[in-house]
């Protein structure tokens, strides 16, 4: 197996190619000889394979731009990986995370972030993880969030953000504050309303995406739902729906119970 | 009587020549002619014989010649100038009229005042006025002004030295100035202009034209004729309000409404000031750099891109050439990848989406297949809902 992967790297080594990918093969760690050699890698690509520890030696891959680790067994993260000064994009999809490690909210410049797929909740986060404001897409569907922290409201550069197949009982209203955001994924959660503060984000144009199926939602939300999604941009704005939602809110009513049966995610299995 | 006869005849000769020329003394003779006054004339012979010397009350020897002017009779010694003592040349004298200035009309060549009789040099020299410019003696008509008299073409503006007898003059610190030079002066006093028209003072707002400064009101826009104000504007040899000035060759920039002098930006179909031909979305001019239209407004490559949707979605950066576009989001030719395992895709390349992605076959097809019964679902469900 490591001689499979040392094959790739004296190869990526002999061609100074940048770049390097080693796509279902198997691997089962990244500490493989010679590997953190290559401190030119500005990519490193290695989904589908076995690999379930990132260690603390990644941070020396200093010029790494662009990590994707999809589809792997990664149940423990370096606190260190938050060193890569230049990270721009950091798949870790389809993983066993049930937490992310202290400190993982320093990326300076990290622009994509995919947690799709693992294990993790608002317990999950470090402290930080809201300071990663040059964040403009954010894929957390299929994990365990019941709750979305109202800090989310700091990443002011959100364009997308996938909140898909979670827990998710409520949004928070920071929602609304986030400008620039153009695709809001919040299908497959246990949402029964909306807070009006979304009516102030424009989601409803041809160039951008509501999703929202799969919730108990109110029934004039779902009423509207079933119009379109504008009907529902127009109505979350209205002063009937302000009331409402007040009364809402008010009633303080036990959310949803969860209906969705994770237990065959490959997350979960050990 | 034949000696007195010719006496008379000498004195004719000597008084009444006709080489005079005197108008007065032909009238005269033709008067006496007309009126003959026989007993007057007898009696004036009488009284010639008797009769004493104007001057000196002497009597008259027989054989002397009597100088009779007017029934006044003179030794030939006596009938001189009142002033130099000299005889009258060619017999003439002149007189001074009283009452009606008497250098109008040249009675006859002696002049007369006070009774007494001077020679034309010295009557002139003591009674006719002189010019209080080039000192001579005044003949005709007499300006009479500042206290002085004048020749009527001696009499001039001070200034512009423009003939003041007819066209009248106005008192300017002790000097005879025309209306136009004193308003001039005026003005020049009070820092303001004069009218090159009307030559009043501008007391409110002048406007220029040709050089000479006038009221805005005298003249009239030539393109749309409203009467000026002070706002007018010269161009081409012609005055126009600041309104049809602006509009004239004079580009306006499309931002500030302002003309624009200096250089121009031609864009959008307007004319922009340099500094104010900006990005419509972060405002920022382009000072010649690249910009893109869209219904009617520029923007910088950036927020064009930004907002018209051809920011590469792995790059971050504009798209050069040809792009991908799924899933409202567009890639660079070489970005194209499937987003699990970055394998690059081509247009014929077969994929599927997630969370809005493009997910090549084989990554997909390593999906557990609980999401993908998930995803199916989620699909069938959606082009279900597209259906009804």
């Amino acid at each position: 197996m490591a001689a499979k992967a040392k094959k790739f790297i004296e190869e990526c080594k002999d061609t100074k190619n940048n770049e390097l990918e080693i796509v279902d093969k198997g691997i089962n760690t990244l500490e493989i000889p010679g590997l953190y050699d290559l401190k030119h890698l500005t990519r490193l690509t290695m989904p589908h394979n076995k690999i379930t520890v990132v260690p603390d030696v990644i941070s020396e891959l200093v010029n790494l731009e662009h990590l994707n680790l999809f589809n792997n067994h990664i149940k423990e993260l370096s606190t260190s990986i938050s060193s890569l000064m230049k990270l721009k994009l950091l798949n870790l999809g389809m993983n066993k995370l049930s937490v992310l490690p202290r400190g993982f909210g320093a990326f300076p410049v990290l622009e994509v972030l995919d947690i799709t797929y693992n294990n993790l909740n608002e317990k999950s986060l470090p402290g930080n993880f809201f300071c990663l404001n040059t964040l403009r897409a954010l894929y957390m569907g299929d994990n365990d969030f019941e709750n979305m922290p109202e800090e989310i409201g700091k990443l002011k550069n959100i364009q997308i953000m996938v909140l898909r197949d979670n827990d998710l009982t409520s949004l928070p209203k920071e929602i609304g504050e986030m400008p620039r955001l153009r695709e809001l994924h919040v299908q497959g959660n246990r949402l029964t309303v909306l807070p009006p503060e979304i009516g102030h984000l424009d989601l409803v144009g041809s160039k951008q995406v509501f999703r929202g199926e799969n919730n108990p939602w109110v029934t004039p939300i779902a009423e509207q739902y079933q119009l379109g999604v504008s009907h529902v941009f127009d109505y979350i704005r209205s002063d009937t729906y302000r009331y409402l939602y007040g009364r809402h809110i008010a009633a303080d009513a036990a959310p949803p119970p969860k209906t969705a049966d994770k237990s065959k995610k490959i997350s979960r299995s050990t | 009587m034949a000696s007195l006869a010719a006496h008379r005849e000498r004195l004719r000769l000597q008084s009444l020549n006709d080489n005079t020329e005197s108008d007065l003394f032909q009238r005269r003779r033709l008067h006496n002619e007309e009126n003959p006054n026989p007993e007057g004339f007898k009696s004036t012979n009488m009284s010639l014989a008797n009769g004493v010397c104007y001057r000196c009350n002497e009597g008259f020897t027989p054989q002397e010649q009597i100088v009779n002017s007017n029934g006044e009779i003179w030794h030939t010694q006596c009938f001189v100038c009142a002033q130099c003592f000299q005889p009258f040349q060619d017999g003439v004298f002149m007189r001074k009229h009283i009452h009606v200035n008497p250098f109008v009309e040249v009675i006859n060549k002696i002049g007369i005042f006070d009774g007494r009789k001077y020679c034309e040099h010295d009557f002139h020299m003591l009674f006719a006025p002189c010019c209080g410019k080039c000192r001579e003696f005044i003949i005709g008509r007499v300006i009479k002004a500042m206290n002085s008299n004048w020749h009527p073409d001696c009499f001039r503006c001070e200034l512009c030295t423009a003939p003041l007898a007819d066209a009248g003059f106005v008192k300017n610190a002790g000097r005879a100035l025309c209306k136009e030079c004193n308003n001039k002066e005026r003005a020049k006093g009070m820092g303001k202009y004069v009218c090159h028209k009307c030559h009043a003072i501008i007391e409110d707002g002048h406007i220029k034209f040709k050089g000479e400064a006038y009221h805005p009101y005298h003249f009239n826009c030539t393109s749309c004729g409203n009467e000026l104000d002070a706002n007018g504007r010269e161009k081409g040899g012609e005055l126009f309000c600041l309104r049809c000035h602006d509009k004239m060759g004079i580009p306006i920039c499309g931002a500030c409404r302002r003309p624009i002098e200096e250089r121009v930006v031609h864009a959008l179909g307007k004319a922009w000031h340099v500094e104010h031909f900006v990005c419509a979305k972060c405002e920022r001019p382009f000072f010649g750099t690249r910009h893109y239209e869209k219904k009617g407004l520029a923007y910088c490559e950036t927020h064009y891109h930004q907002l018209f949707g051809n920011i590469c979605f792995v790059c971050n950066n504009v798209v050069q050439g040809d792009v991908f576009s799924a899933f409202n989001k567009a890639w660079c030719v070489s970005h194209f990848c499937c987003s699990i395992c970055d394998r690059k895709m081509s247009q014929k390349t077969k994929f599927f989406e997630f969370d809005l992605k493009p997910v090549c076959r084989v990554c997909h097809e390593k999906f557990p297949g609980e999401l993908k019964k998930r995803l199916k679902k989620y699909h069938d469900d959606l082009a279900k809902k597209g259906q009804s």
